[in-house]
Parts: structure tokens; C-alpha cells; sequence
């Protein structure tokens, strides 16, 4: 349509008497209202994989999907005499015992063992034992339903939140202190003095990897001469995986006691001592928040798949056996299993814990120990990091004590009695938790000037036995607040997004390009951010993600190695499965 | 530039701009972004779920017991002769392979006419025969389920050989426990389901159809309401993913007051 409004021109006296008549001259404007549609708009090309891509990039629903291959090694011997733990163990030394029981009377002779495997699978199997999980004189009446839910809970859960308020505490061995800081203060550490290639220089070790590099400065708690700032002069000491935990700055002179040895401190990484308001670091512990509830995951048997460690069992023969039933007992099993969920994950807005689109995903396991092997009274369920794993003069860490409150998780402990009522002592576990509780997970860093999270320790939970129903102590004068126990990894990381490995900038005049989740630098007096990659597209540095997409919805998965470790034993962090090399040999 | 020339009038000049409106259809490439999406989807579809998701047997007796309950009692024809239907009491029918022509040593040897053997449910989505369609089927071996004592030998001691009684749960005998069914019903918005039952006799290479009530109750043997006397209730429940199993008064059934099946007797 165009100007459809009429136009009279008339000599200039016929309008108005006064007018003169003027020659005028107007231009009429042609407008063209009626297009054709161009060619190209008219057809279009009909192409499934741009439709299947389109579809996959809009969709928010997510359907993870995990495999855990279940590594334990059954490590600590207990005596009891609670009638259906002591019927249920992989007996040591049943010779002696089952001796000296005839000697005396079985309420006498304490029988000693390893718990069964059953007291740590996934899925528990033992739904028919007499005096155990079924009548007469059982301990719980077994529900079949709960078989995959009495030792451990699954959930779902994303980073939500950071925690910078957390106590930590970190013990040197070499030093022998004991550094107490906050999870917002940084990266603990002590110092010595030594040289470097002749130099003088201030040696820091650290308690977690400090994410160094030459040239960077960090802010120490401390100021010598009301200076803070101190740039990195090296990284190690020359000794094999020193690098990590140890770097040096420059000792030009320093006076005083402020860089004396032993001296304990935290510091924080700056990238650019010009702008270190935007390059300075943030530490914090990275909290979870659970997406799922109890009864939303579905967990069975990955096939036939078995570790290569294999089973460990043997025949307890009746003789040597507190009831006199012969039975096969099993000390380590080798089962994998399969996590699913029964509901979709939709994460269309939600937002992680740098106010990000969520990107990852964690598998979390906690230990629920329903059966009451573990936990005395007043006790919980501990968790620490990676540095406080190593014994301490051949036992645990303080950390772990149950009387240090800082080590204790949020989780509820419950507890029961048998259906006979006929124990004295109570039965405690850890209460399954409820849709959106928030969690702790690992100790982080985060620097807004690079736009990227670094994991310095990963999050452990740990849990010891009841000393009182089983008692693993060599001695009764050991104490049993701080016991030897099991720990495990809890939070299993599921990437379902990548961040791109470079950053992009935006002027605040170009505020249609800028992602809501960017970061404004006032020093830059623009935009900072990183992209995030598509559904499929893979970087020269192999990051994206390239999960099914059917259903109109997202199949993430993983596999992991869920590793249940007795304490001081070595452990190797590095929990994923790796896909074989595929070379042209194959 | 037009050239105009004004010059004073003794009145007031007006002047006449004319305001072009150009008319265009607003969003007209949304639009036809719009259609072309539907003609896209008409041609090749939208996403559909297609997923599926396990449902288990809904607890009873106060959430105690989940397991699921089957026992599947055959017309004892050891006689042979197939006459005695005419004459068979409710007693005729019970939960032994044997009653089937399985001998002792082919079920407790695991012989191949007994392992090749199986129940095979399947799952309507109606009870009317006319106008009913199969949704899914449940197998469940003979290796699972109960047993009874029986004698190989005179000179060794009796041994126990699998019965046709399924106790199935979430651990132990599991075939056949779970449904595997939509989780999304926007495709297909079925949540009750009639279930058959048929013994496929590896022996005998056939098939033999089960029904809910010994024909020896019936007023009829041969001629009775198919649609009744063929099929259990089954209900899903999408809230909880389970399910329950009723029986034609009702009842729920495969609790700890078991589904059972009786082997239908052709008329001689």
C-alpha cells in the first residue's frame, strides 16, 4: 500500500483571492507496494541435520545417565558381639575363636572379621538371611525396594552458590603446624627460607596446588612495609611434583620476622599487579545444590560388567561359624552399576555459581549406612579435602575427629532399634536429603579477569564404625573419636556445557553482543566473557560436548570409578574411565 | 529540493504537505519463518519421546512388601486322554510342571524341551478381543520361581525342581517384575492395560493360553466371557511409577494373594 490519499492541484487564485499564480512543480512519489517475495526466500532447502541441530540447541532437557565401576578394598578386622552382625562376617581366625567358644560361652567369645561386601555395595543382595534381614531375630526386615538405597543415596545436583566462609584447617608435616583459615582467605601455606640458583628467596609450601605461575604476584595476609603484592619468582623446589605446591618470591633484603620461618599465612593469586582488582583471585568452597530426590534415581546392575579385581569369597564351614551355619561369606565384590533418573532435568534458566548457565552436572553419592555398622552416637558423617587425607603420624588427621564440629557434614543421622527391640544400643545412618539442600563440594578459585573455575582440592566424606556393635581399635585404651575409616569421593562431575578456552570483550556500547553472565572490568571499562560452545561443536583443543540427542532431549553420561578407600592408603585422584587410544594399529 | 516561492499573503497562507504512509505487513518475515517451521514439522514431524521408564510393583501390606506374585497352575493330562475336562474339579489344576509332561529329570537336569520353555504376558490395551491391540510383552523364564521336592532316584535323596510360582521383586528372580513402558504420554496416553497369559511348552513346540478361573468353577467350560476370564487389570501409576495388578472383581492382586493363571482345556 502506498499514499492513497488524493492530491488536487489547483492555480493558486482559484484557492486563495491573494495568491499569485505560480508555476509549482511537485513530485509525486511512485511507491512500489506490492513486492515479490525474492527467490530464495520463496524455497527452502530442507535439511534434517540443520533441523536436528536446531532442535538440539533449544532444548534444555537433560536425561544424565551414569556408569560407576565400584572399586573397595575390605581392610579393617573388628570383633563384635551383636548376634547378627557376628553370624554375617568374613571371619579371621575362626579357628582360635570358634575354640575358644567352646571353651567357653558364645556371649563369652567376641568372633572377629572383615563386614561382608554387602555392608558397602550399591545394591545390597542379602535379602534372605535368617537372623539378619529376614525373621527369626533379624536385625531389619528387608525391604526389597530399598536394596539399592540402604548403603548409599544418589543424586543429582548442580553448583548453585559459593561458601567463603568455610573453617578449614590444614596440617604440614614438615613444619609441623597447623594452619586455620577460611575458605575466603585463600591458599594456606608456611614458609621457609632458602635460595633458588644462588638467589635468596622465601620459600612458600602450600596445602593445595597453588595455581602459580612465574611472573604472577599474590596478596599475601600479611604486609611487610605495608606492602602485600609480591611476584612469583619461581615454581618447585626440584622435587618430583613440587611444582604444584610450592613457589618462591624474591628475597631482596626482607627484614624482620614477617618472612621468618614457619610463619603461616594464605595468600591469593593476582594476574596483573596494574589491575588487581579485576586479577585477583576468589577461594571459596563450591556449594550444590540437589536436583532430584531419593526415590527419583534408578540404579541396577550394568550388565554383566565386573571390575578386573574380581570377587573375593570363601566357604565358612558350619564349625567355624558362631550359629554353626555354613555359608559362603564375600569380602570384595566387582559389580558395575548404571545410574539413571525417572524425570527429565529441565535447566532452561537455572544459573550456576558465577551466576553462569549451568555447564556441569554432578553424580553425588552419599554413604547411608542404614544397616548400622557405622557411626556412634553424636557422630557424622565427615568430610575434608584432599589435604587432609594423609595420616598424620600414622593416624588420622585431627580433621577427622568426631569431637572437631568443623569436619561435620549437614547431613541428618538417624537412627532405630531392631524389630525385636532387643539391642540397647541404637542403630544410626544418615537421612536420605530432600530436593534443593544445599551441599558442600570442592575448594575452588576463580578469577573474573580469565573467566574460569580451578578445582585446587577435590571434596571427600568419610565415615568410621560404630566402635560399639564393631570394633576395629587393636586396643580398648585407643580412643574411637578418631578411628580409621573409609572415604570416598561424593561428587562426580558431569559436564554438559563448555565455556570457550578464549575470552571475549565488549565495549559498553555494544550491549546487544554482551552475555547477561559477563563480567564488566572497570579497568578495561568493557565487557569480559567467555562463549559458550554449541551442543556438538568440539574445539582444536578437543573441549565441547557431543552427548545423544533424541527424544527431543540430552543424554550426558560418563563413566566413573567410585573408589571406597581405606584411610592412608594411596589414592590416585584422576577418577575418570579414559576412552582406549585408538591408533592406526586398530 | 522542490522550489517553492512564498510571498505575503494578505490571509494566511496554508500549505499542504502531503504524509506518505507506506503500508507493509509488520513481522512478515516472522511469519513466514513461522510457517515454515510448520511445514517443516508437517513434513518431517517434531520431536516425539519415544523414552521409556521402568515401573515397579507398588508396595502393600504398609510399604513393606513390593514383590509380585504369580502361580501358574496347569491341567494335570497325565492321564493323556484329554476327557477329563468334562469331569475336572478345581484340585485338576495345580502349580507343577509336571502336571504339563515335564518329567522330574528334564526339569531338575535343565533339559532343553523345560529351558526352552515360558510364560509370555502380553499387555492390551482393552479386554475386547474385537478391537484390541498389543502394546508389550513380559517373558519369564522357568529358570526363576519356587520349588517342590521330587525323587530321581530311589538310591540318592530328593531334590528340589522349579514350580511355576513366581515371587518376583527388586532383588532375586527380577524377570518379568519391572514394566517397561512411556514416560512421556503425550504419543500415547496409555495407563491401563489388560494382560494374557500364555505357556509356550518347549516339549511339545506350542502354546497353551491360560485364563484367571479353573474352567471346573465356570457354569460353562467352553463357552464363558472371554473378555472377563482372559485378562487382568494392570494400572500404572506415573506418579510413582508403579503399578498394580486387579482382577476381574477388582482386587488387587499379585500381592501377597497371588495372580493366578489356569491353564485353558480345549473341548474334546
Amino acid at each position: 500500500m502506498g499514499n492513497n490519499k488524493e492530491i488536487r492541484i489547483v492555480l493558486g487564485a482559484l484557492r486563495y483571492k491573494s495568491a499569485p499564480e505560480l508555476s509549482y512543480a511537485l513530485q509525486v512519489p511512485f511507491v512500489q507496494n506490492a513486492k515479490e517475495i525474492i527467490e530464495f526466500d520463496k524455497n527452502v532447502n530442507l535439511s534434517l541435520a540443520q533441523v536436528y541441530d536446531d532442535e538440539r540447541q533449544k532444548s534444555t532437557i537433560f536425561r544424565p545417565t551414569a556408569k560407576f565401576s565400584v572399586i573397595f578394598k575390605n581392610a579393617y578386622t573388628g570383633i563384635t558381639n551383636y548376634v547378627p552382625f557376628e553370624n554375617n562376617l568374613y571371619y579371621v581366625k575362626a579357628k582360635e575363636t570358634a575354640k575358644a567358644q567352646c571353651l567357653s560361652s558364645a556371649q563369652n567369645v567376641k568372633w572377629g572379621g572383615f563386614p561382608q561386601y554387602n555392608e558397602f555395595d550399591f545394591i545390597r543382595t542379602d535379602y534372605n538371611i535368617p537372623g539378619y534381614t529376614i525373621p527369626p531375630d533379624n536385625h531389619i526386615n528387608f525391604n526389597s525396594k530399598s536394596a539399592s538405597t540402604y548403603n548409599w543415596s544418589f543424586y543429582l545436583t548442580y553448583p548453585y552458590q559459593n561458601n567463603t566462609t568455610k573453617d578449614l584447617t590444614h596440617y604440614d608435616s614438615k613444619s609441623n603446624k597447623t594452619i586455620l583459615w577460611k575458605s575466603g582467605d585463600g591458599i594456606p601455606f608456611v614458609i621457609t627460607n632458602g635460595d633458588d640458583s644462588g638467589n635468596n628467596v622465601v620459600i612458600f609450601r602450600c596445602g593445595v596446588k597453588h595455581g602459580l605461575s612465574v611472573g604472577e604476584y599474590v596478596k599475601l595476609s600479611f604486609a611487610y612495609q605495608n606492602e602485600r603484592y609480591f611476584q612469583v619468582f619461581s615454581i618447585g623446589d626440584g622435587t618430583k611434583g613440587s611444582d604444584d605446591y610450592i613457589f618462591s618470591i624474591f628475597n631482596y633484603g626482607f627484614i624482620g620476622n614477617v618472612f621468618s620461618n614457619g610463619k603461616t599465612g594464605t595468600f591469593k593469586r593476582v594476574v596483573d599487579i596494574n589491575n588487581p582488582d579485576d586479577t585477583t583471585s576468589e577461594y571459596y568452597v563450591k556449594q550444590l545444590k540437589v536436583l532430584s530426590d531419593i526415590n527419583d534415581n534408578v540404579l541396577v546392575k550394568s550388565g554383566f560388567e565386573q571390575n578386573i579385581f574380581g570377587k573375593t569369597k570363601k566357604y565358612e564351614s558350619s564349625g567355624l561359624t558362631p550359629n554353626k551355619i555354613s555359608r559362603v561369606s564375600v569380602k570384595e565384590g566387582s559389580q558395575s552399576y548404571t545410574l539413571s533418573f525417572n524425570k527429565d532435568f529441565n535447566l532452561n534458566g537455572l544459573l550456576d555459581n558465577q551466576k553462569r548457565p549451568v555447564s556441569e552436572l554432578f553424580f553425588s553419592v552419599i554413604w547411608k549406612g542404614y544397616f548400622g555398622w557405622t557411626f556412634n552416637n553424636g557422630a557424622k558423617l565427615k568430610q575434608g579435602y584432599e589435604f587432609n587425607l594423609p595420616l598424620v603420624n600414622g593416624n588420622p588427621d585431627l580433621w577427622w575427629s568426631r569431637t572437631n564440629l568443623k569436619s561435620d557434614t549437614n547431613f541428618l543421622i538417624k537412627s532405630y532399634n531392631t524389630p525385636v527391640n532387643t539391642e540397647s544400643s541404637l542403630f544410626y545412618y544418615v537421612d536420605s536429603v530432600k530436593k534443593d539442600t544445599i551441599i558442600d563440594g570442592d575448594l575452588c578459585e576463580w578469577n573474573d579477569f580469565e573467566q574460569k573455575e580451578r578445582t585446587m582440592s577435590l571434596l571427600y566424606h568419610k565415615f568410621v564404625f560404630n566402635s560399639v556393635l564393631f570394633d576395629i581399635r587393636k586396643t580398648d585404651n585407643e580412643l574411637n573419636t578418631n578411628m580409621f575409616g573409609y572415604y570416598y569421593q561424593p561428587h562426580h562431575k558431569l559436564t554438559i556445557r563448555v565455556y570457550s578456552d578464549y575470552i571475549e570483550e565488549g565495549a559498553n556500547d555494544k550491549l546487544t553482543i554482551v552475555p547477561d553472565y559477563s563480567y564488566f572490568s572497570e579497568n578495561k571499562n568493557s565487557f569480559i566473557w567467555r562463549d559458550i560452545y554449541t551442543y556438538g561443536f568440539i574445539d582444536q583443543n578437543n573441549d565441547g560436548v557431543n552427548y545423544p540427542f533424541l527424544n527431543g532431549k540430552h543424554y550426558p553420561y560418563r563413566n566413573y570409578v567410585f573408589r571406597i578407600i581405606p584411610e592412608g592408603t594411596n589414592f590416585i585422584s584422576d577418577n575418570e574411565v579414559q576412552d582406549p587410544t585408538i591408533d592406526n594399529c586398530e | 529540493m522542490n522550489k517553492y516561492r512564498f510571498t505575503l499573503p494578505e490571509t494566511d497562507g496554508y500549505i499542504n504537505i502531503p504524509l506518505e504512509i507506506k503500508w507493509d505487513y509488520y513481522g512478515r518475515d516472522t511469519s513466514i519463518e513461522k510457517y515454515e517451521k510448520s511445514v517443516l514439522e508437517e513434513i518431517i514431524g517434531s520431536p516425539k519421546d519415544f523414552e521409556i521408564t521402568r515401573f515397579s510393583h507398588e508396595s502393600y501390606l504398609n510399604n513393606t512388601r513390593t514383590d509380585l506374585n504369580y502361580e501358574f497352575n496347569f491341567f494335570d493330562n497325565t492321564q493323556g486322554t484329554g476327557q477329563d475336562i468334562l469331569v475336572a474339579t478345581t484340585s485338576n489344576w495345580a502349580p507343577t510342571y509336571l502336571n504339563e509332561g515335564f518329567s522330574i529329570d528334564q526339569i531338575y537336569y535343565y533339559e532343553n524341551p523345560f529351558t526352552k520353555s515360558f510364560f509370555k504376558l502380553d499387555f492390551y490395551d482393552t479386554n475386547d478381543t474385537a478391537n484390541q491391540i498389543l502394546y508389550f510383552t513380559i517373558i519369564i523364564p522357568v529358570q526363576q520361581g519356587g520349588t517342590e521336592t521330587a525323587s530321581i532316584s530311589p538310591i540318592i535323596p530328593d531334590v528340589d525342581i522349579r514350580t511355576p510360582i513366581f515371587k518376583l521383586d527388586f532383588v532375586g528372580d527380577k524377570e518379568g517384575f519391572y514394566i517397561y513402558w512411556l514416560r512421556d504420554r503425550t504419543n500415547i496416553n496409555i495407563s491401563t492395560f489388560y494382560m494374557s497369559a500364555k505357556f509356550f511348552n518347549g516339549r511339545i513346540g506350542g502354546f497353551m493360553r491360560m485364563m484367571t478361573d479353573p474352567q471346573s468353577t465356570l457354569p460353562n467350560k467352553f463357552l464363558f466371557d472371554t473378555n472377563k476370564y482372559f485378562y487382568y487389570k494392570v494400572v500404572l501409576d506415573y506418579d510413582k511409577y508403579t503399578y498394580s495388578v486387579f482382577n476381574n472383581s477388582g482386587g488387587r492382586v499379585g500381592t501377597d494373594t497371588p495372580i493366578k493363571w489356569y491353564e485353558y482345556v480345549n473341548q474334546p
